[in-house]
């Protein structure tokens, strides 16, 4: 026997749409941009390649004898555009790469590029591009002096012409200064810069500078005795490392 | 948008609010509600709007709190800006009073357990609250002032729980109100 229809419900007061109707629909938006967002945040799988001295899985650029070499590892996390980090490689660049050069340490240098999202520009990236494309041209320490001792002033960012400008300094020139050029302007290795910043949030490091000495982050103490103290590079890493 | 209801006059009035439950017993209750609307969707508002422009710095804000891996910390470090702003701008229009200031009292809660997390545990981070998270010189750290600006804003999202009817509120086009 059919059961009699049920009562036809009449809406109280039929203005604009219900409450429920408005969460369900709100939920719906939240959790969809929700994941568009997460998405969005999903860098590689590190897969990218990089220039000519750089690590896989977005590693970093590896100068000097190598990370499986018998001498201290130094790792250093910097962002270009980061004032404390110009000021550490103003004080212990050409020791460090005086170091190198005499195989008494290897230098991996994460180059991050968050600032960019910070400041509001994408210079951190541009000139992470840069120094790789300076790797490929064989002057990757000098370039990356020169960068940095002529840092911008805060959030100003590098043009172009002076990420090749330095390349010149560094003494690229002829053939190889039109293929730097190219590489400033087509930024070839975006991928892999997004990659070392996805690498370094990886590793837990989200500030910098960061410095790991043989695996250990350096004491603030000594790392700022590093950048203010001419000459003690040999000193604190003999103290850190092994 | 109706404002509150009229219920100058003086006496005689506390008899007839029981026939309406929903109703704002005095003005002063719904402007009340209207400052915390505006206060709480306002700072969620404005705190969603920075992080989602720089979700890497987000992500490092919440990993800066070194209490979740990575992948988790990315969850958290995109998803939230979005409720964020969700949240804020419901609040900001009046739109699910109830239920925007419950969910914005509970990203308070839990604000708060954050900070006081990382404060117990030592470490000098800024919280991150508003984009710029990450680690700060120890004499830089301010949770006391952060962890009583996340209260008061508690305290305010609490009272919107309590009394959602607010006066230039979308919620009153809403159907059965």
């Amino acid at each position: 026997m059919p059961r009699p229809p049920a009562p036809e419900v009449k809406p109280v007061a039929a203005r604009g749409p219900s409450a429920g109707l408005i969460a369900g629909v709100v939920v719906l938006v939240v959790a969809l941009l929700g994941v568009l967002v997460w998405a969005a945040t999903r860098g590689g799988d590190l897969e990218a390649v990089g220039s000519s001295s750089t690590l896989p899985d977005g590693g970093g650029v590896s100068v000097g004898p190598g990370v499986d070499a018998d001498v201290t590892q130094v790792r250093i996390y910097e962002d270009p555009q980061c004032p404390w980090c110009a000021r550490l490689e103003n004080q212990i660049g050409e020791d460090l790469a005086e170091m190198v050069e005499a195989g008494e340490v290897n230098v991996t240098f994460q180059i991050m590029s968050f600032l960019d999202g910070n400041i509001g520009n994408d210079s951190s990236k541009r000139s992470a591009n840069a120094m790789l494309c300076a790797d490929d041209a064989g002057v990757f320490l000098p370039y990356h002096q020169a960068l940095f001792a002529e840092q911008p002033a805060e959030g100003a960012g590098w043009t172009d012409e002076q990420l090749v400008g330095y390349a010149e300094q560094a003494g690229v020139d002829g053939d190889a200064l039109t293929d730097f050029q190219a590489c400033v302007a087509e930024q070839p290795h975006a991928d892999y810069v997004q990659d070392m910043q996805q690498r370094a949030n990886e590793d837990g490091v989200n500030s910098t500078p960061t410095v790991f000495v043989d695996g250990e982050e350096l004491p603030q103490e000594d790392l700022s005795r590093l950048i203010q103290e001419p000459g003690v590079l040999r000193e604190v890493l003999e103290a850190q490392g092994r | 948008m109706t404002g509150p209801p009229a219920t100058g006059g003086g006496t005689g009035l506390a008899a007839r609010e029981g026939d309406r439950p929903t109703a704002a017993p005095r003005p002063w209750v719904g402007y009340v509600g209207l400052v915390a609307r505006l206060a709480v969707g306002g700072v969620l508002l404005v705190a969603g709007l920075l992080k989602i422009t720089d979700l890497t710095g987000s992500v490092q804000s919440v990993m800066a709190y070194e209490l979740f891996p990575y992948p988790v910390a990315r969850l958290i470090g995109s998803m939230l800006p979005v409720v964020e702003i969700a949240v804020g701008l419901l609040l900001v229009v009046g739109l699910l009073t109830r239920g925007a200031a419950a969910v914005g009292g509970l990203l308070m809660l839990l604000f708060v357990a954050g900070i006081v997390s990382a404060w117990s545990r030592g470490l000098a981070i800024d919280c991150g609250c508003f984009g710029t998270g990450g680690p700060v010189d120890p004499e830089d750290t301010a949770y006391l002032p952060d962890i009583l600006r996340d209260l008061g804003l508690l305290a305010l999202s609490a009272w919107l729980v309590v009394r959602p009817r607010t006066p230039l509120a979308l919620d009153s086009l809403l159907k059965g109100r």
